[in-house]
């Protein structure tokens, strides 16, 4: 029996058990008190155990394990929030920021593959060359796209196109730039969209000898047209050619770039292979053909091909891919993206990390109110799952929270605007329904890491064992806790260093140095696009030539124009960077790299300069051997350290195996003028001359007498007569020139300011956190200690030790990391002069940003009574 | 409410007719002597403890008889929704099954029926 009994005992477990043992135990002393044999009663013992086992076994599982979720456990996780709402907002605030973070790859992936809203979106596709070597996109050329469409048997249809930025002039001769699109005419079947009047273009359209035709985009119609009906009756010179209105499309359709209007593509075989201008190609899938088996036959094609001419196309490979790669040119590389998906998991995780710490220590001084619930008989199942829906409250708030901000961000921010134009229409960042899935899916990862763990945490065998000895205990803070700590408080020196070296210069109106006249000028770009370019490429110097002296005589020829100019750069924009050498002299370091522009001689009139010393250039000045140049005064001033600079030789510096450039004389001296956007102190720079035709694309400056944007129209009428073809974009005056210097200092000033702000946060809350949990853990010994009279210091000593090691061992680390890395990320942008004492700055900072953090848990340590502390604990 | 289960009912039955001396034996030995089936005690107490969450049965631990060694017992009465449900239950069955349903099954039973 002793057996049996034993075997029940390690069998039948549960809350019935010991029922369970003592009935078979009857059971069994019954039936052998009715003789059944010894051996028989032990089998029949047996049975009934093994079937007891079977019946608690399937019970236990049928049950639903998890306690009930209900509505009294969300308000209990808001109520409790609200209780902390210190706690709250921090660990809010981390996760606001760690949960758009994380989802932002995630949702530029799907930005970039959304549904197309054409019929049968799946079967569009792009088709593509990938080089072998260097894994990047090769588009078509012609001779692809007039052989595949011929050759290749997988698409119902296929098309290609080019993107194109034309000058387009209606019957008034009102000039309009526009992008629009050459395409093949099969490119119309495959987003299967009519036309709202006249027709979509057909293959006839594509013969060279056919009358050249334009389907043009509804708001083109509109604003050219003023939408009337007789447009088909009418032309639209596009480029230097005037082209007869064959169709209107649909308000909204852009296809398959951005642009409304479209020409056909002359297509044809009578062009060397893989040589010419590049097409995106794409196309609808035939019935029954897949991408697998349309690639594999697009690639046994270009196989055959490349039998025919290897040296084109033997290290490409055919690729059926998405459509959206082929026309946005931005295809992910897998590995990049991978590494970005890592990073953005690691700093959700890093803030829930944070968090969860935070959801710890916050634990900690929760103790005496599990214990009750525990006595009450709530399970630990129960109270995990009250843990974390406060976890999980907290992560949806901070979400909605963080999304919302990151929405309004996106309609707001003009770099968005900008990006989102140069791509599909079909492309926008604005949230989509998968992106909210997914940033639920995030939440319920962020309420499992920084909810879930730390609540199993606080509530295992160590601390109930602590609580049932009346000790302070169970859970605490391991190594891990101070390492993420200390990496937290040196990102945020780090970053807030960033953010002070690129701050000073991208916050606030871009320099144009002493430049005077420059709301007095009138500035474009001059270009004339590649398919306008005929002859060959020695025509097009003198092309450009005779364009730029025929635009100066003329426009100088305008009441009220007073300076015509063409140059490569002007001030405000990105200037070239080049590594100089200067004659008879060593260049201190970081000196050798100045900024430089090429100008005609009428540019220091057009904004208003003289020279300062020395001569402007003249005319002989550009065809002289070795063309002397002009400096500013910061070249004087940093280069050559004041010495006179009149006469001196400067040149490119080369490598020592290549021609050596031939030294230029310098024979003049002008005040800054705008070289440097961001960080006006470091301005130097040197002017080349130049005459016209030796610059293409140009920089025009017209100095006008009053408003110049109203010159504008008259600007278009007379270029556009000299040179239909040439493409004036935007001209604006030279005050409001766009910078994309400005623009990138300003982006990445925002993010670091975007990422010290997180770091700084995270590296607050975790100190706070560890701080709230040490006095929690400790006000036993706090107050023993106080009672036997230790000092206020001592006891902030005790307490905050800790803290302030890893504190100063992330401001160290923080430090050595900016002191080493940031010039280097940010070496294309000039970095304030004093940036060591920006990062002494930011250093002590950060110290006292962590001091403040200790603070409350300092004072609460310092307020623990004794006996209050020890009636408590006992 | 939801219905019973076929062992539900046995053991609900057993509670019946056992009145206040339903302990987890007496019910074995009372399904063992109507129904020849020998029940395991985890079973038994499985069901009473699914039956008890539902309120069909309460429990009550009882001290051993006067006299005799032992140890305490617990003990399951039926409550008023439990008999309701086993009333609802039995009804049914009854009325599926109609007059003459017995005879017509031992019929059946022997193969002379067809």
């Amino acid at each position: 029996m002793t057996r049996l009994r034993r075997l029940a005992a390690r069998m039948v477990r549960g809350p019935q058990a010991d029922l369970v043992r003592a009935d078979l135990e009857e059971l069994y002393a019954r039936d052998r008190a009715r003789g059944i044999p010894r051996a028989r009663a032990h089998v029949r013992f047996v049975r009934r155990l093994l079937a007891s086992t079977i019946s608690i076994a399937s019970d236990r599982w049928s049950r639903p394990r998890v306690p009930r979720f209900g509505w009294l456990d969300i308000k209990l996780a808001f109520r409790l929030l609200r209780r902390n709402a210190g706690i709250s907002l921090v660990a809010g605030l981390a996760l606001a920021i760690g949960i758009p973070v994380c989802l932002a790859p995630i949702h530029l992936t799907l930005a970039l593959n959304p549904r197309l809203p054409y019929p049968h979106p799946h079967e569009i596709v792009g088709v593509d060359y990938i080089n072998a070597d260097s894994d990047n996109d090769v588009p078509l050329t012609m001779y692809d796209v007039a052989r595949v469409r011929r050759e290749v048997t997988s698409f119902a249809t296929f098309g290609a196109a080019r993107r194109l930025r034309e000058n387009l002039a209606g019957a008034d001769g009102v000039i309009d730039v526009r992008s629009g699109a050459e395409v093949t005419a099969s490119a119309f079947d495959i987003p299967r969209v009519p036309p709202l009047l006249g027709r979509a273009l057909i293959s006839a359209d594509e013969d060279a000898a056919a009358a050249p035709v334009v389907v043009i985009g509804y708001d083109i119609w509109q604003s050219q047209f003023h939408g009337a009906q007789e447009v088909l009756s009418k032309s639209l010179r596009v480029g230097a050619t005037r082209r007869a209105i064959v169709g209107v499309m649909p308000k909204g359709f852009e296809f398959p770039h951005r642009g409304d209007f479209w020409i056909p593509i002359q297509v044809t075989l009578d062009v060397p292979p893989a040589a010419g201008p590049r097409y995106a190609g794409f196309a609808r899938l035939r019935d029954g053909a897949s991408r697998a088996s349309a690639t594999a036959e697009f690639d046994a094609w270009r196989r055959r091909v490349a039998a025919e001419h290897p040296a084109q196309y033997a290290k490409l490979r055919g690729e059926i891919t998405e459509f959206a790669f082929v026309t946005t040119n931005l295809r992910p590389s897998f590995g990049r993206v991978y590494v970005v998906y890592v990073a953005s998991f690691l700093l959700l995780g890093l803030a829930c990390a944070n968090v969860g710490t935070l959801m710890l220590a916050r634990a900690a001084s929760r103790r005496s109110e599990m214990a009750v619930r525990t006595a009450l008989g709530a399970s630990r199942a129960r109270i995990v799952l009250q843990l974390f829906t406060e976890a999980l409250v907290l992560s949806a708030l901070a979400a909605a929270i963080g999304l919302g901000a990151a929405e309004i961000a996106l309609r707001q921010l003009t770099i968005v605007q900008l990006f989102e134009a140069s791509l599909p229409p079909w492309f926008t960042l604005r949230l989509s329904a998968f992106s909210i899935a997914a940033a639920a899916g995030l939440v319920l990862f962020s309420a499992v890491i920084a909810g879930l763990l730390p609540a199993l945490k606080a509530t295992g065998k160590r601390t109930a064992l602590a609580l049932q000895r009346g000790r302070a205990g169970g859970a605490t803070f391991g190594w891990t806790t101070s390492l993420l700590i200390v990496v937290e408080v040196a990102t945020a020196v780090v970053c807030l260093a960033g953010v002070g070296a690129v701050a000073k210069g991208a916050f606030r109106a871009p320099s144009l140095g002493a430049t005077t006249a420059a709301a007095e000028n009138l500035v474009t770009e001059l270009y004339l696009p590649p398919e306008t370019r005929t002859g060959t490429p020695a025509d097009l110097p003198k092309r450009i030539e005779r364009m730029q002296r025929e635009a100066e005589r003329r426009l100088l020829a305008e009441p009220g124009v007073r300076v015509v100019s063409f140059a490569s750069h002007l001030p405000g924009m990105r200037h070239l960077q080049r590594r100089i050498e200067v004659e008879g002299r060593e260049l201190p370091r970081g000196a050798e790299f100045v900024w430089m522009a090429f100008i005609d001689r009428a540019f220091l009139d057009a904004l208003g300069q003289r020279v300062l010393a020395g001569r402007n250039f003249e005319p002989q000045d550009a065809v002289a051997k070795g063309r002397p140049v002009l400096v500013n005064r910061s070249f004087v001033d940093w280069q050559l350290g004041g010495a006179p600079a009149l006469g001196t030789r400067v040149r490119l510096a080369r490598a020592s195996d290549e021609t050596s450039d031939p030294w230029h004389e310098i024979i003049g001296i002008v005040d800054d003028l705008g070289m440097n956007v961001i960080d006006p102190a470091n301005a130097a720079g040197i002017y080349n001359v130049i005459v016209p035709g030796q610059l293409h694309p140009a920089q025009l400056l017209v100095r006008v007498a009053g408003d110049p944007e109203a010159f504008v129209p008259r600007l278009r009428g007379i270029l556009s007569e000299i040179e239909p073809a040439v493409v004036l974009d935007q001209p604006v005056r030279l005050d409001r020139v766009f910078s994309e210097d400005l623009w990138e200092a300003r982006f990445s000033a925002l993010a670091f300011t975007f990422v010290a702000i997180a770091a700084v946060v995270l590296s607050a809350a975790a100190l706070y956190a560890l701080m709230a949990f040490a006095v929690t853990q400790r006000t036993r010994e706090i107050a023993i200690r106080s009672a036997l009279g230790a000092r206020p210091l001592n006891i902030i000593r005790i307490v905050i030790a800790r803290a302030l090691v890893q504190l100063v061992a992330g401001v160290a680390l923080g430090a050595a990391i900016g002191a080493a890395l940031v010039p280097e990320i940010l070496g294309g942008m000039s970095l304030a002069q004093n940036w060591m004492t920006v990062l002494a700055a930011v250093s002590a900072a950060m110290c006292a940003i962590g001091l403040l953090a200790c603070a409350a848990p300092t004072q609460r340590a310092l307020r623990v009574q004794p006996v209050q502390a020890l009636k408590e604990s006992l | 409410m939801p219905s019973l289960g076929e062992f539900e009912q046995l053991v609900l039955f057993a509670v019946l007719r056992l009145g206040d001396d339903a302990s987890g034996v007496a019910i074995h030995d009372e399904i063992e002597a109507r129904t020849g089936r020998d029940v395991s005690p985890g079973a038994i107490y499985t069901t009473l403890g699914r039956l008890e969450e539902r309120g069909l049965v309460k429990s009550s631990v009882t001290e051993a008889e006067s006299g005799r060694v032992g140890r305490p017992r617990k003990v399951y009465t039926m409550r008023p929704a439990g008999a309701r449900v086993l009333r609802d239950a039995y009804v049914g069955l009854q009325a599926l099954a109609g007059s003459g349903a017995l005879a017509k099954l031992q019929d059946l039973a022997k193969g002379s029926g067809r």
